[in-house]
This record gives structure tokens, C-alpha cells and sequence, in this order.
């Protein structure tokens, strides 16, 4: 307790001088959105350009806000509509993006953001396992070429990069996009599995995905999607197979628009500052990216022939997938199962209405209008988090509710006790997440 | 075994200890508390530990897990009011027993007989998992949906008195699983143009909507009502008769609840519910069931922690939940970019073995916090419960808003509460919900991705023998439902 008042005002000057630190400083403070949950190649590169930033600009601000959700849309939706013209604000992105703005009629596209630079690249490798009777990328592709149904690829989420990857080669031999039979996973991971147990003809994803099993002879590297040959992987590359396509998951950083050509340049500057450093160096070592890194009038040509070429490919693959099947054979839609499992619930639910209302509930009146005044205030609690914050917000959710349960003895005396009980549980509960555990939590009174 | 033992390594350091530790007390903390189980308290600190090492974290999910399962025995034996689903057998004797004035005996026998079962059933984990692994690198598309198929049956036949009942909140789960961008083609689902929708509806909400919010609305629409909170009173020592009377429930719970748990049938209520028919039927005293007999106690609480570790084994050696626990828990390792699945401990060993040895060291640990402590424990219950619920309330808002940072969650949260309480009041089992939204998604894309690899030919389903045997179960199971039900007397 005496400890604790002591360091009080100690704590306060030391927040001030953090808040009035950027003041002195020419170098403004940036809020880095990344745009998918903590944890994924998003959330990483701006976590690790946090960490660098804060070594080469000591005392300049660098938050990272993840706003996760489809494939970077909603993230993206949000930086430029609230960040307009603010020279504070970067966001992550890459080539998962522009997929995903294509299959999820995302109103915004890149074309909305002031591109900044080109950061990083992971390339694509090709695998089978040892057993497998295909030696080379050339035995695999006349065997496709010949049947393309009997060959199986497999790789992460539907319109990612290895889907992707797989789509554009078969273009590039020759073959409509929608004749791969590629089978879609959680992930490169969740693959690998599939193509060591022999399910799949071959598995496509990230080098770093396969780098164990590769390493450790279980699975055959047949190409890499780089344009040239990449030290320390033993793979030729799709080009030397005769194939004229390079593709990589490149990650890249952009700015809201509404930027003037200064506020442009100065973050251009240091993020060429932070991508020659020493530490981004040693940084992409770590994680296993490549240096991919490109800035100005060629990285904007860049982007605008990734949206072309793979709006293009998508666009021909939604317009194969919606034709009406020619076959008579029984296929599953992306609709059929979760619609009879809809209709099947409906049905259930009915019968149990019917089978219900001749049995008499026997709901508690008093107990049932308790519930009602519990779940009004769960229905209001969004909109006061937001507006009111969290400490008021839920010192009105648990006075309610106790109040409410008290029922019978309910003087003015217990609601004071109540409220006050509430706000101390609330306050203790904000000081520990906000403070102890780091979570944002919004407002205070 | 040198993987257990490389295991115990990990589970040995100072830091995971403590995590350990903090997961144990908080799940018998959470296991005392009616309204919080550990589905709940898992939800809960997801958000809080995505910067912390996933085998801390895991180590100290499992200890609450482990945890709740000794908790809640006292509060059904001094309280009469079960902490968790898998107690409700317990209040019936070891209530009846604190009323005669042997609560020391009933919390001693729970206690004792959990750790028996725990550490009994956690070796039966330890030598089954990679069992189970060798077996599951076999295990395709095919195989997969036939396992999930086999979920489904047994828990909408096991669990609660319909079938119907059972079925609904099962179709309720898969509707909810279906909504967002459907993985395998990128096509939206039930989505109606909400961005919020696309990526799906979270479980973690879910379960917080479903346990928190859920149950204090039930809670609130039974109206005011008092509890009566038994002291514990009689010496924690049993006696020798006391004994000579538990070691055999005990060892039978165990042997009860550990391939009851491993099987897809939603945790420990069946287990629990089976240990009391057989101790009832080999009893020489059936007289004394329902008036306090030691065995009532001893063998559910037995069954109930050994069904947690056969709870593990599907889970890790499958990625397949079988309880509302072990879904949440599931979240937990996606959290960290984990797939559990045999190459989970190919890729992952020593998380895995870390997490299994802590296990050990965890059931010796909650020994010791709730026979010698549960003074302590019972003083939780002396919280006003106008004062708990609002706290829990409060906690769960919390919860659902820090999963994404977006107060749309806490709309879906109280929207989900609302499901919760309709399902408890039309009687329907509540864990058939978290079990469809996280198996129904993944059966469906194992159904299309076996059929892809299969260029559209339904017949592997009945051509792959462990597929084939497995569907061969389902339909066993869901006949014997109907007809058992049919040649039952009424009533």
C-alpha cells in the first residue's frame, strides 16, 4: 500500500513524459494495422517492424492494431475509411489481399491505399512423397495434362496463394483453372499430413510449411515458384520446367489515401531506412523471408499486374464453377450440405414446438421478468461499451443483474451496495487486463 | 517412455509449475463456483494468452480442466447444487452424507478417488496415445467424416432424456458452424451480406454465450431461491470401513470413465451416471443409494477425472472433441497455429508430453489443494449468488469482447445466451451445440475433400474398411437408439 502510493506520482510523470515524448521528436508515431488475428504472416511482419523501428527510432510510438477478418477485407475496409489523410497510419498486406478482395466482393480494393514498399517473400514449393511415382514437375504435369482430375493437389484455404499458384500454372499449360481438383486444407500443414498418408497426388505451400519433412528426406521438392534458383533449396525452379510463371506470397506496406506527396516520401524514407537496417536484416533471416523489397512507380506497376493477373484467373474460375454441371452424377455445392442440415434443424425444430406447447413450461412470472431485465441490459451493454467504456458499462451489467436477483429485499440501500460492489469488480478487472495482461479495453469512465 | 520422461522435463521447469499451479487452483476455484465450468473458463483466457508460450498456456488449460473435475464435488456435497454437469450424480449421496454429518468422509473419498482415477487414467493416456497415433496416420477424408458421423450419434443418443432434444442443439451447432466463407471453395455462407459473418461464428463465443449467459438466465427465470449450506463438518480421515469400501468403486470409475471419456459420447455425464448403476448393482447395501452411501460418491468422482484424461486422448491423437471442454480446448491450440493430429507429436513432442506430464504432477498438486485447503474452497460459496452471477457477467462480456476487440461480439454473446437459456428450459442437452459447431464444418469439408480425391465416387465411404466400420457403429448405435426406447416400459 505505501509502496504503491509512493510510486503514484513517479508512474504519472514517467506516462507524461511518454505521451509528451513524440513532441520533441521530429519522427511521427505510427499505428500499424495488421490486418488478420495475432499469430498469422501478417500480425508477424508488423510485429517485427515494430520491434525493429523501435531500435533505429528510439522514443517514437509504434502500436500494432490487429483488425483480423475475411482475409484482410474488413481490416482493409476500415483503414481506408477511417484513416484518410492520416500520415500516422501503415497497414500490412500481401498477395492473400487481393485474392481475397476478389471472392469476397470487397467494395475496396489496394487500388484505395497509397502503396509504400514491398517488404518480404516466401516462395511456393511443389511436393510428393518419397514413394511417390512422380520423379520431376515434368512427369506430374503430363500425367495432368492427360487426366487433370486424377491428379490431386493440395494446399492451404481456398484462393490463397498455393490455390492460386496451382490455378495459374494449369493456365499457363494449356488447361481451363476450374480442371484443377485441388483440395483445400487449413493450411499448408493440415496438407502435409494428407500428402504423407498418400491421399493426395501433391502438396502445394510455403517452403518454410515442408521444411522438416523435406529435410528429413520424406517428402520430394519438385519446384519452387521463384523466378531464379534460391540458395540452400535443392529445386528447380517452375521456368527451368518449361513453365512461365513466377509467384510468390509477397507482404507489402500501405498508407490510407489522402496523403500529400511529402507525407508519402517521409514514410517512404523510413521505411527504406528500416528495410536496409541491420536488424530487418537479421529479422528476415529468423523468419525464413526473402528480401523482396521495392518502392516507387515500379512497386505501383507491380501491384497493378498481381490485381490483374489474379482477378483474371478467379474471374475465369467463377464463371466455369457457376455453369449448370453437365454431368448426371451426384455432387455436393458449397450449399448443398449446409442447406439440408438447415432445413433438418427447421424440421426438428418444429416437432419440438409442437411436441412443447401442451407441456406447460413452468416458468417462475417473477423469475421470467428477472431474465427480461438481465437480457435488456446484456442488449444495451454493446453500445454502451463503446460509448460509456468498459468500467461504467459493466458497473451498470452487474448492478442490474444483482439487483435483479436480489429481488425480494431490494432496498435503496442494497442497490447502493450493489453498484458499488460492481464498480469495484469492474475497475479491479480493468486495471488487471489493461495493465497486467496488456488487452485494449475501451474508455475508463 | 522417453518421451514421457522428456515430457516431465518441461512440465518441470519453475515457470510451467506455476502455470500449472495457477490452472489447477483457478479450475477447482471454477469447479466450486456453480454457472463457471471449464469450457467457460478456457473461453475466458484465450484472449489473454496469445502472447504467453502455448505449452505454458496448455498446461495450464489442462490443470483447469483437471481442475474443475475435483472442484466440483464439494460443492455437491455441501451445497446439493452440482459445479458442473459431471457432479450431478455426486449430490446425490455425498449430499445426503454431509447431512448425516460425514461431509469430511464425502470430500475425502471424492478427493482420494479422484486422484487415484486421474493418475491411473493419465498412465492409460500416456501408453494409448501413441497407440492411437500409429492408427491415426491411417486415418483420410473418408475415415474422418465416418469418426464425426460416429460423434454425432453417440451424443445426441447419450446425452439428456430426448433424442429429439439431443438432435436439435446438435442442428443448431452445425447451422451455426456453416456460417462464414466456406474453406474449400471461398464461397460465403449464410452470411446475408453481414461482413461480420465472414469469418464465421467464433466457438469461443459461443461458449461463453451458451455456459455464462445462458446459465444465469436460467439461473434468474427460476425466481428467488435460498440455498442451505451444509459445514463440513466429521474428520477428513475416513476410516478404515471407509476405505475398505471406496478403493473398489474407485478403481471401477476409472476403469468406467476412461473409455467412456476417449469415445465420442460429450464427457462425463454418462461416465458418471454408469459408475452409480454398477456400484448400486454390486452394492450389498442398494438400500443405502439415495441416503448417502460412500460408493455413490467414490466411484462418479473416480469416473468423472478418469473420463477427462479419455477426454485427451481423441482430442490430441485426432484433433476430435468429444466434450464441450475439449472443443474449447481445441480453440485453444488453433490459438497457436497448433492442429492437433498425429503430427502434432511428430512435430510438436515436447509440447504434447509436457503438457501429459503436467498432468501427473497436476493431480498430486490437486490432492493436496482440496483435502488439507477445502475450508477455503467452501468460503467461495459464501459469495452472495446475486453477486456471483453479476460477476459473472461482468467476466464473460469481458471475455467475448477481447476475443476480436469488437463490441458485435457481445450482440452475438447475449443472442447465444438467449439460445442457451431456451435450450435449458425445453430440457435440451447444451454440449451437442459446441460439438457441431466445431465438428460440423470440418465433417463437411472431409465429405468434399474424400470425394474430390475420389473424383466424385460415394462408394468410399463403404470401400475403405475403417470407414466402413466405423458408419457400421453410427447405424448400430442410432437403431439401438430407437428401439431400446420402443421395447422400454413407459414411464
Amino acid at each position: 500500500m505505501i509502496l504503491s502510493d509512493y510510486n503514484r506520482p513517479v508512474r504519472l510523470l514517467a506516462a507524461a513524459m511518454i505521451l509528451l515524448t513524440p513532441a520533441f521528436v521530429t519522427a511521427q508515431p505510427l499505428v500499424i494495422t495488421a490486418p488478420a488475428a495475432p499469430g498469422g504472416g501478417w500480425d508477424q511482419t508488423a510485429r517485427a517492424m515494430q520491434r525493429v523501428l523501435a531500435e533505429i527510432e528510439p522514443g517514437v510510438s509504434v502500436q500494432v492494431d490487429n483488425v483480423p477478418g475475411a482475409a484482410g477485407t474488413i481490416g482493409l475496409a476500415r483503414f481506408i475509411q477511417s484513416e484518410r489523410g492520416n500520415p500516422g497510419a501503415l497497414m500490412v498486406t500481401g498477395l492473400v489481399m487481393v485474392s481475397g478482395v476478389v471472392l469476397n466482393g470487397s467494395p475496396v480494393s489496394l487500388a484505395g491505399t497509397t502503396p509504400i514498399a514491398r517488404l518480404t517473400a516466401e516462395y511456393e514449393v511443389i511436393v510428393v512423397p518419397r514413394s511417390s511415382r512422380f520423379r520431376s514437375l515434368g512427369e506430374l504435369i503430363d500425367a495432368f495434362k492427360q487426366d487433370p482430375g486424377s491428379v490431386s493437389w493440395g494446399g492451404g484455404s481456398a484462393g490463397g496463394t498455393d490455390d492460386l499458384l496451382v490455378r495459374l500454372m494449369a493456365e499457363q499449360i494449356g488447361l481451363p483453372a476450374s480442371s484443377v481438383n485441388y483440395i483445400a486444407f487449413a493450411g499448408g500443414g493440415a496438407a502435409l499430413a494428407a500428402v504423407l498418408g498418400g491421399q493426395l497426388s501433391a502438396a502445394v505451400s510455403g517452403y518454410a510449411e515442408f521444411a522438416g519433412q523435406i529435410a528429413a528426406g520424406q517428402l520430394r521438392v519438385l519446384a519452387i515458384s521463384s523466378a531464379s534458383r534460391v540458395s540452400g533449396i535443392d529445386a528447380p525452379t517452375l521456368r527451368e520446367a518449361g513453365i512461365a510463371l513466377d509467384l510468390s506470397n509477397w507482404r507489402a506496406i500501405v498508407a490510407p489515401p489522402g496523403l500529400s506527396d511529402a507525407e508519402e516520401e517521409a514514410l517512404t524514407a523510413r521505411i527504406t531506412k528500416l528495410a536496409t537496417s541491420p536488424k530487418w536484416r537479421s529479422t528476415l533471416e529468423q523468419n525464413g523471408w526473402a528480401d523482396d523489397f521495392l518502392t516507387g512507380p515500379p512497386l505501383r506497376q507491380f501491384l497493378l499486374a498481381e490485381q490483374a493477373r489474379i482477378e483474371d484467373v478467379l474471374r475465369r474460375l467463377s464463371a466455369t464453377n457457376s455453369r449448370a454441371p453437365t454431368t448426371l452424377s451426384v455432387t455436393l455445392t458449397p450449399s448443398s450440405l449446409p442447406n439440408a442440415v438447415v432445413m433438418i434443424f427447421l424440421g426438428a425444430l418444429t416437432l419440438t414446438a409442437v411436441t412443447t406447447t401442451r407441456r406447460s413450461l413452468a416458468f417462475d412470472r417473477q423469475g421470467l421478468r428477472m431474465a427480461i431485465a438481465i437480457v435488456t441490459a446484456l442488449l444495451v451493454l454493446p453500445i454502451a461499451f463503446v460509448t460509456a467504456g468498459f468500467v461504467a458499462s459493466c458497473t451498470m451489467l452487474f448492478a442490474i443483474a444483482s439487483t435483479t436477483l436480489r429481488a425480494q429485499s431490494l432496498t435503496r440501500r442494497a442497490i447502493a451496495i450493489d453498484l458499488f460492489v460492481g464498480a469495484a469488480f469492474s475497475i479491479a478487472l480493468f486495471l488487471l487486463f489493461t495493465r497486467g495482461l496488456g488487452v485494449m479495453l475501451p474508455g475508463f469512465f | 517412455m522417453g518421451d514421457l520422461l522428456a515430457g516431465f522435463a518441461v512440465a518441470l521447469t519453475p515457470a510451467n509449475l506455476l502455470w500449472g499451479l495457477a490452472g489447477t487452483t483457478l479450475g477447482t476455484a471454477v469447479g466450486v463456483l456453480p454457472g463457471i465450468g471449464p469450457a467457460l473458463t478456457v473461453a475466458l483466457l484465450l484472449p489473454v494468452t496469445y502472447n504467453l508460450d502455448p505449452t505454458a498456456a496448455l498446461i495450464m488449460f489442462a490443470g483447469i480442466y483437471y481442475g474443475a473435475m475435483y472442484g466440483g464435488s464439494t460443492t455437491s456435497i455441501l451445497l446439493n447444487t452440482p459445479g458442473e454437469s459431471s457432479t450431478i450424480v455426486t449430490a446425490i449421496d455425498g449430499h445426503q452424507m454431509a447431512r448425516n454429518g460425514r461431509a469430511g468422509a464425502a470430500l475425502a473419498t471424492a478427493a482420494i478417488g479422484s486422484f487415484v482415477a486421474g493418475t491411473l487414467a493419465t498412465l492409460a493416456l500416456s501408453l494409448t496415445a501413441p497407440l492411437m497415433v500409429r492408427l491415426a496416420l491411417a486415418f483420410g477424408s473418408a475415415e474422418y467424416f465416418a469418426l464425426m458421423v460416429l460423434a454425432f450419434v453417440m451424443v445426441t443418443t447419450m446425452l439428456g432424456e430426448s433424442r429429439l432434444k439431443g438432435w436439435l442443439s446438435l442442428l443448431l451447432g452445425l447451422t451455426l458452424g456453416f456460417v462464414g466463407i466456406d474453406g474449400l471453395s471461398g464461397h460465403a455462407r449464410f452470411t446475408f451480406g453481414i461482413p461480420y459473418l465472414l469469418d464465421g461464428i467464433d466457438p469461443v463465443i459461443v461458449a461463453i454465450g451458451l455456459f455464462a449467459i445462458g446459465e444465469t438466465l436460467w439461473v434468474a427465470s427460476r425466481g428467488p431461491a435460498i440455498d442451505e449450506l451444509l459445514p463440513v463438518r466429521g474428520s477428513l480421515m475416513m476410516t478404515a470401513e471407509e476405505w475398505a469400501r471406496s478403493w473398489r468403486p474407485w478403481l471401477r470409475g476409472t476403469a468406467i470413465g476412461f473409455p467412456l471419456g476417449a469415445l465420442p459420447a460429450g464427457g462425463a455425464e454418462l461416465p458418471t451416471l454408469m459408475s452409480y448403476a454398477i456400484e448400486k448393482r454390486l452394492s450389498r447395501r442398494p438400500e443405502e443409494f439415495g441416503h448417502g452411501a460412500i460408493e455413490a460418491v467414490a466411484g462418479p468422482e473416480a469416473a468423472n477425472n478418469a473420463s477427462a484424461a479419455g477426454t485427451l486422448v481423441p482430442l490430441l491423437t485426432l484433433g476430435l472433441p468429444t466434450s464441450a471442454t475439449a472443443a474449447v480446448l481445441l480453440a485453444a491450440f488453433q490459438q497457436f497455429g497448433l492442429q492437433p493430429g498425429p503430427l502434432l507429436f511428430e512435430h510438436e513432442s515436447a509440447l504434447v508430453w509436457g503438457v501429459i506430464a503436467s498432468l501427473y504432477i497436476g493431480n498430486a498438486m490437486l490432492l493436496v489443494l482440496n483435502l488439507p485447503l477445502v475450508g477455503l474452497w467452501v468460503k467461495l460459496l459464501s459469495i452472495p449468488r446475486p453477486w456471483l452471477y453479476g460477476g459473472i457477467l461482468v467476466v464473460a462480456s469481458l471475455g467475448a469482447f477481447s476475443v476480436h476487440r469488437s463490441a458485435g461480439d457481445l450482440l452475438l454473446m447475449a443472442a447465444i445466451g438467449i439460445v442457451g437459456f431456451l435450450l435449458r428450459a425445453l430440457d435440451a442437452p447444451v454440449a451437442p451445440v459446441m460439438i457441431g459447431l466445431i465438428l460440423g464444418p470440418a465433417a463437411e469439408q472431409h465429405v468434399r475433400r474424400a470425394l474430390s480425391i475420389s473424383q466424385g465416387d460415394w462408394t468410399v465411404f463403404v470401400t475403405h474398411p475403417l470407414s466402413a466400420a466405423l458408419l457400421a457403429i453410427s447405424v448400430s448405435i442410432a437403431l439401438w437408439g430407437v428401439f431400446a426406447r420402443r421395447l422400454a416400459p413407459p414411464g
